[in-house]
């Protein structure tokens, strides 16, 4: 990679980003720095960040996933059910909400697969049927009497400032970073999202290769409310909002300002952890600029726009100069 | 009736990209009644050429002339205006417009609120087509139309604008023999009438067929220009090419007769309609599938390959029956290897690097434990056969989108060779690459075969597959309708194939 071609890249950009940012919020808004302010970020860049990733695992396919948002909250309610309502130790129930995600990604994969339709209208259907299912199966109440141990781990500092819930993230990414670089089922992945007649003409399973992108998608929604339960003590079927939907502009937010390609084939799973992250900071340093929450959600809507543009502008830049 | 007056000049055009000199000064004269060709190998200039010819690009220096008089093309339209009509290589038209909608597409829209008098479009597209003796209803969606039509719809529309001057790029590229000798009938009227015509090719028996004149570039620069095509051999034609002369075609022959069968199909049938198929490859066996556009020849590959399901008959492979579920089967399986035609959509995948592209069928059988691949491994097993091909490429990293046709061609043949398949399948194996590629890969798919891999070439230039075959099968109709023996003459090859497509009376009448 040449000088230019890295100063030019969607993580430096995010890196200069977030530095500008943070001097301005530290400067202009007083307790942005504060250790109990930082920690709060972190809980927050956390869950956000797992959101970007699970939109990231379908946008490789050339797809897109609404349906995260009420993915994540089943598998969440599932796994409250699990310990609320049949007993089952909180370690086993963790896994069953798991795989409850796998499931509903199952569901999601297997019909785009099967029916050749595009995921989006796939999962525009889906996110209605499996939010609808769940009010109707808990009847809209929460599971508020969970182990200890959810609290507890959201609540838990390391070094004064910084949540495990950050940690377990980060190391999902590095994970996911891993799954793509290294392994054959992650480079068959992008090669299916990339041109997948030849991707299967090369001799890949595409068919499999989707439906495991969204099985992959929901883990990672599963494990982003489950992380919610962490901070809110309670499984409630109402925290991603009516459908899973207050998911959904964070979930575009951080892969498309990460440099992922939405015509699919390739990731960056650094891009994404950075493009929540900015995200995150954002609306905690706005808030408490006293900006008020409106004009936050105005602000993203923006950015994303914005987002779209440079990087189409960069593309043609690049392109033009023959670097890319 | 060639006239001397040019109609239309180039003089010393040159075209510079960011780090790239495309043209250095080329010239060009095209004159009335004249049907001209421009040959080159790919990298040669010749797209640029016709897009400044056409105002998509302007020169960075040089003078274009319409009638001898100078000219600046800001756009295309400023060329449609001065009389100058293209016919890309890739269809521009709409496909559900109808055939009078698109020739008249720079007319329709002279009033936006006016409405449109359909009576009155069909009539005046109707003008249009009979010249060419397109017998279509004008009113007709383009999609329902053959490609050869949909082509001489294009020139319709060129003609429409008026143009003094038509430009062809590749224009038989997708044409069977029989529609290709009409369109040149056609060209020739136009010619006669006086229409000055650009005739862009990589076929040069159909560029010595029909052209009276030649401009060749190499390297942006002219090898020759608008010369008298009488007196120039095709041997001269590829030496100003290449810069060298054409190595000498090796039809030597392999005796596999004795040779274990690789691949046999017994009264195969498949979901997409064929039947009856038989057909056998050896071991170090080259067995060329024959047939017009449509005769079922790439979808009798794909079903092979497991992609389309066989409903009838045996499929051996190796002298075992097998049933091939998927591709991947077959690849992994079986070791069939499939270079498609098209490259772009299912050859390769454009945007990933050289080595991604290259080592896609290996990456399963050299994962270790959990799946665990990385590039170093990946490169081992794929650089000898890129390096053994030439393939030129500033870093293996490079998508594999930015190389010429003839490199991606040589990629997607390097990645069957490093699986080591034992069957390999090659689609339209010359498509959209140069003379010098072209001769390249005909050498390596021979050394292939010499080297035990049962070979099967699917190609409509004839004289590509009677470079190649040991034996020829024949397709028509979704059938295999007769396999001969290559005796490397090609008078004697192309009858004996005529006549299996259209029996032995059609072929007596054409001669």
């Amino acid at each position: 990679m040449s000088r230019t071609r890295f100063f030019l890249s969607n993580e430096f950009g995010l890196v200069l980003l977030i530095a500008v940012f943070a001097a301005i919020f530290g400067l202009a808004a007083t307790g942005f720095l504060s250790p109990f302010n930082l920690f709060t970020l972190g809980r927050n860049a956390a869950v956000n960040i797992m959101i970007g990733l699970s939109m990231m695992s379908v946008i490789v396919t050339g797809g897109l996933n609404l349906a995260i948002g009420a993915m994540g909250v089943s598998a969440a309610m599932f796994a409250g059910w699990l310990i609320e309502g049949v007993g089952v130790p909180w370690p086993l129930a963790l896994a069953g909400g798991l795989a409850c995600g796998a499931g509903l990604g199952f569901i999601n994969g297997a019909t785009v697969v099967r029916s050749g339709l595009h995921s989006f209208i796939i999962t525009l259907a889906t996110m209605s049927i499996f939010f609808g299912v769940m009010i109707f199966l808990t009847r809209a109440e929460s599971y508020r009497d969970l182990p200890a141990v959810f609290s507890d781990f959201g609540r838990m500092k390391f070094a004064g400032y910084v949540s495990p819930l950050l940690l377990v993230t980060l190391a999902t990414a590095l994970v996911l970073a891993w799954l793509y670089r290294r392994t054959v089922t992650g480079r068959e992945m992008l090669a299916a999202g990339a041109q997948p007649g030849a991707a299967e003409l090369s001799g890949i399973r595409v068919g499999r290769m989707v439906i495991l992108c969204h099985m992959l998608s929901g883990v990672l929604a599963a494990m982003a409310a489950l992380m919610l339960v962490a901070r809110n003590g309670a499984a409630i079927p109402s925290m991603a909002g009516q459908l899973g939907q207050d998911w959904l502009l964070l979930a575009f937010l951080g892969p498309v300002l990460g440099g992922t390609l939405l015509q699919g084939g390739k990731v960056s799973v650094l891009g994404t952890v950075l493009g929540a992250f900015l995200v995150t900071m954002l609306q905690s340093g706005l808030l408490m600029l006293q900006i008020g929450a409106f004009w936050v959600q105005t602000f993203l809507g923006l950015m994303l726009l914005i987002a779209v543009l440079l990087d189409k502008a960069r593309r043609a830049y690049l392109a033009r100069r023959n670097l890319a | 009736m060639m006239t001397d007056h040019p109609l239309f000049e180039a003089q010393g055009i040159e075209k510079a990209f960011p780090g790239v000199r495309a043209l250095k000064g080329v010239d060009i004269t095209l004159a009335g009644g004249s049907i001209h060709a421009l040959l080159g190998e790919n990298g040669a200039g010749k797209s640029t050429l016709i897009k400044i010819i056409t105002g998509v690009h302007q020169p960075t220096a040089g003078t274009l002339r319409v009638d001898g008089e100078a000219v600046r093309f800001a756009g295309t339209r400023d060329a449609i205006a001065r009389g100058i009509g293209v016919v890309h290589q890739e269809r521009n038209l709409f496909p559900r417009f109808s055939v009078a909608e698109n020739i008249h597409l720079e007319q329709i829209g002279a009033s936006y609120f006016k409405p449109i008098d359909y009576a009155e479009l069909n009539r005046k597209a109707r003008q249009w087509l009979e010249p060419l003796e397109l017998d279509v209803d004008p009113a007709m969606p383009v999609s329902e139309l053959s490609v050869a039509k949909m082509q001489l719809v294009e020139i319709a529309k060129a003609l429409s604008l008026q143009s003094r001057v038509l430009l062809l790029d590749e224009p038989t590229a997708s044409l069977t023999a029989s529609e290709t000798d009409r369109l040149f009938a056609i060209l020739r009227r136009l010619r006669d009438a006086g229409t000055s015509l650009l005739f862009v090719s990589h076929k040069l028996e159909e560029v010595q067929e029909i052209c009276d004149r030649v401009t060749v570039l190499r390297d942006g620069e002219n090898a020759c220009d608008s010369r008298a095509m009488a007196g120039v051999t095709r041997g001269d034609l590829v030496e100003m090419m290449i810069g060298r002369a054409e190595s000498a075609a090796s039809g030597r022959r392999r005796a596999a007769d004795g040779a274990p069968e690789m691949l046999g199909l017994q009264k195969v049938a498949t979901e997409l309609g064929h039947r009856d198929i038989d057909l056998s490859v050896r071991a170090g066996e080259i067995v060329g599938l024959y047939g017009l556009v449509g005769a079922g020849r790439t979808e009798l590959a794909k079903a092979i390959l497991g992609k389309f399901a066989i409903t009838g008959g045996e499929t051996r492979v190796a002298g075992e029956a097998v049933r091939i579920g998927s591709v991947a089967e077959a690849i992994h399986r079986h070791g069939i290897g499939y270079v498609s035609e098209d490259r772009k959509s299912e050859g390769l995948i454009l945007q990933h690097s050289v080595l991604s592209n290259a080592g896609i069928p290996v990456w399963r059988r050299l994962a270790g434990a959990m799946g665990l691949l990385g590039d170093g491994k990946v490169r081992d097993a794929v650089l000898p056969y890129l390096e053994k091909l030439e393939v030129k490429t500033p870093s293996l990293a490079q998508s594999a989108g930015n190389l010429s046709g003839g490199n991606q061609q040589k990629i997607s043949v390097a990645k069957w060779l490093a699986a080591g398949v034992r069957i390999l399948i090659v689609d339209e194996p010359s498509v959209g690459i140069d003379i010098k590629t072209k001769a390249y890969l005909h050498d390596l798919l021979r050394d292939l075969a010499d080297g035990g891999t049962a070979v099967l070439i699917i190609t409509s230039d004839m004289p590509e597959m009677i470079a190649l075959a040991d034996r020829i099968a024949v397709m028509d109709g979704y059938t295999i309708t007769g396999v001969v023996g290559n005796t490397g003459s090609y008078p004697e090859m192309s009858r004996r194939i005529m006549d299996l497509i259209h029996g032995p009376d059609a072929a007596a009448r054409t001669a």
